[in-house]
């Protein structure tokens, strides 16, 4: 199963992503053009985790979820709610059929890597909250799962920090932007998402990223932010 | 038998999942409803009908007394659906002194209000029994009788359409034509729809059941709690077919035995028309379950459950092109493991329907079951409803938020304000307050920790979405 950015536009997300010649464009994301190629693949891989950290409200479930949706239009996929919280609209929303979509909620960490490990070996894909104090060593067992069943993961850190070593791209929550609602008028109906990209899948170069979601429940990235400095001298 | 809650003197329908019509009383049966129309249909032949959500668990509970007296008359009795019971009599006409003895006995034992119907095959007999209102109706010539039917009584709504179009309009018309035509042009269903026309009913035995294939859970202490009872049906279920499939078989009948905590045994046999899914099974076995669990049949609780399948068919289920049936397959086995972790109402799915509040607007089921007719009308136009995108989580938790001058101001996250930027709404809920529910404010507000949506209360501000 190969996840790329050239996948067929699903039913439910009708692209928006403006057309940049270079880049070819997917279901969910659109790539921008950018000299030198992209430094950056936001997509879910299969055998390798995907790591978001950043409190609730940064907008990093509905990245998340959006990512999952374009890693596979067919096959049924797996979120593992902590909270409860977890509004599967949002799913709906980016392209998620319901009748692929299973709920499973456990809030007991002591029986959370089991979990994650039962649904890693059935689904393809797999959204998962990682609860607090749950130890750097079942973690790293649950990435070794993924590798060796070519499980897609996105882990969703709930304790605001993930083990170095696990993580193939990580992707930290920096700000998000609202637009649409003003002083008691109108509605929320876009927002950008800035992301700060690290880890294997960014080429090990921390690089800052903005997402925006227009309200017609398509993502696109947005190129020309500054990419963080080396420290490294040139020459 | 009638619904407890069925409204004594007003019309009454039951409508399934799909919403068709399955039951009717007299009174909506004089203003033209009938059993297989759609919802709306029904409702507008007559608008004053009270519409009943069919339960079939509680229809089980409700049917197993019948099962019970015409059991301890004839045995070996096959349940199709709570409602609908087949008698295999041709033993019993002996005992009994004729086909007019037992019926006239099983009347008796059951009193009023039953349809009787004889004949050769269960397609026969029950297309005798609906005919059947005031007395039984037994068929001497099965084919003759079935011969003046509407060719609607097939079943199969494309099919019918077709043959009508072509002017088969009954099934005598269609028992008279070459069995190879029906089967070149509409093939395994057409043939299906030719073998009940002709009388024969489905081709019976096509596979013999592997010697002493059955699946059986022993539980110590007893299962007395319907729920745990529930979760092992459906693992039954699972094994049965798993064990079935690959021996290419799929079970038409199935006998459902528990045995209680007393050593009494009691089993059921279950039939149905096509061969059982995994949770058709699940279901009848569910069902069975609970009509033993609140009868009383089963005191002290399940010690053992068995199921044993019978009346094998070939059929195979069609994929679609896109569907892989191994990933299908290890996410099914991955989530029934994942249920005996962290139980069936942990592992959830979930629909679309109507409501004001993100929350309202997802109807929950477990996974496994089959989702519930939607609580509220997703077409509906919903006034006061939160426009999307909806938040990414939905909580309840209350926050403090300050206002001035009717506008929010900051609200405080945690152990710290953070200042409103910008904040749309009210989006005014208007409670039912003839039950007592407050109505309430809602709003959009934007703080540069994200977007929240707040719902303001009888004087108290919550916290009911998060736009993550």
């Amino acid at each position: 199963m190969g996840h790329t950015y050239a996948l067929e536009p699903t039913h439910y997300s009708p692209l928006v992503g403006e057309s940049t010649g270079q880049g070819s464009v997917g279901g969910g994301l659109s790539r921008p053009a950018q000299p030198g190629g992209t430094a950056v693949d936001l997509v879910v891989e299969p055998g390798r985790v995907l790591g978001l950290v950043g409190p609730p409200g940064c907008g990093l479930t509905t990245l998340g979820i959006s990512l999952l949706a374009t890693a596979t239009t067919t096959e049924p996929v797996a979120v593992l709610d902590v909270r409860g919280w977890f509004c599967p609209s949002v799913a709906w929303e980016a392209g998620i059929a319901p009748e692929r979509l299973v709920v499973v909620r456990c809030s007991d960490r002591r029986l959370w890597p089991k979990v994650a490990a039962t649904l890693l070996e059935g689904f393809a894909v797999v959204y998962a909250e990682v609860p607090r104090h749950v130890p750097d060593q079942a973690l790293r067992r649950l990435g070794a799962l993924a590798r060796s069943r070519r499980s897609g993961v996105v882990l969703r850190s709930m304790q605001g920090d993930l083990p170095t070593g696990l993580i193939h791209l990580r992707i930290d929550g920096v700000a998000v932007r609202w637009g649409g609602a003003e002083g008691g008028h109108g509605r929320l109906k876009r927002h950008a998402v800035t992301v700060k990209a690290s880890g294997r899948g960014a080429r090990g170069v921390e690089r800052y990223l903005e997402v925006t979601d227009d309200g017609a429940n398509t993502m696109r990235l947005v190129p020309g932010l500054a990419v963080a400095p080396s420290g490294r001298a040139a020459g | 038998m009638r619904r407890p809650d069925a409204p004594p003197d007003s019309p009454c329908q039951v409508v399934d999942d799909g919403g068709i019509v399955v039951a009717v009383d007299p009174l909506a049966y004089e203003a033209g409803v009938r059993s297989g129309m759609r919802r709306r249909e029904a409702e507008a032949l007559c608008p004053s009908a009270t519409t009943l959500v069919a339960d079939p668990g509680a229809e089980a509970v409700a049917f197993e007394p019948v099962v019970a007296i015409v059991e301890a008359l004839v045995p070996r009795v096959e349940i199709a659906h709570p409602g609908l019971l087949f008698v295999p009599i041709a033993g019993a006409i002996r005992y009994y002194g004729g086909e007019l003895a037992l019926v006239a006995r099983v009347e008796v034992e059951l009193g009023g209000g039953v349809h009787l119907g004889v004949a050769d095959g269960p397609f026969g007999a029950r297309m005798a029994a609906s005919q059947a209102s005031a007395a039984p109706v037994l068929v001497d010539d099965t084919v003759a009788f079935l011969a003046g039917l509407d060719v609607a009584v097939i079943g199969v709504e494309e099919l019918v359409d077709t043959f009508r179009w072509l002017g088969i309009v009954t099934l005598g018309d269609l028992s008279g034509l070459p069995r190879a035509a029906i089967a070149s042009r509409f093939g395994p269903a057409g043939l299906a729809a030719h073998r009940a026309a002709s009388g024969e009913d489905r081709q019976v035995h096509p596979r013999s059941v592997p010697e002493g294939f059955a699946v059986e859970d022993q539980f110590d202490p007893p299962l007395a709690d319907f729920d745990q009872a529930a979760f092992a049906a459906r693992n039954l279920a699972t094994r049965l077919l798993d064990g079935l499939m690959p021996r290419g078989g799929m079970p038409y009948l199935v006998e459902v035995e528990a045995m209680s905590a007393d050593g009494d045994v009691r089993s059921r046999t279950w039939r149905s028309s096509h061969p059982f899914s995994e949770t058709e099974l699940a279901e009848r076995i569910r069902w069975q379950l609970r009509a033993w669990v609140e009868s009383g049949g089963v005191p002290g609780g399940i010690r053992r459950l068995r199921v044993v399948p019978g009346d094998l068919s070939d059929s195979g289920r069609q994929l679609r092109l896109d569907e892989d049936v191994a990933s299908q397959e290890d996410a099914r086995r991955a989530l029934i493991r994942t249920q005996a972790l962290v139980g069936p109402d942990a592992v959830l799915r979930a629909v679309p329907q109507g409501g004001r509040d993100p929350a309202e607007r997802v109807g929950w089921y477990r996974w496994g079951e089959q989702s519930g007719t939607p609580e509220r009308d997703l077409a509906a136009p919903w006034p006061g409803g939160i426009p999307g995108p909806m938040p990414a989580l939905a909580t309840r938790t209350p926050i403090v938020v300050e206002w001035d001058a009717g506008f929010p101001v900051r609200v405080r996250l945690g152990t710290r304000w953070e200042p409103v930027l910008s904040w749309a709404g009210p989006w005014r809920r208007t409670g039912r307050w003839w039950e007592g529910q407050p109505a309430a404010d809602r709003y959009q507000v934007v703080t540069s920790a994200g977007a929240f949506l707040c719902e303001v209360s009888e004087g108290q501000a919550f916290v009911t979405g998060v736009y993550d």
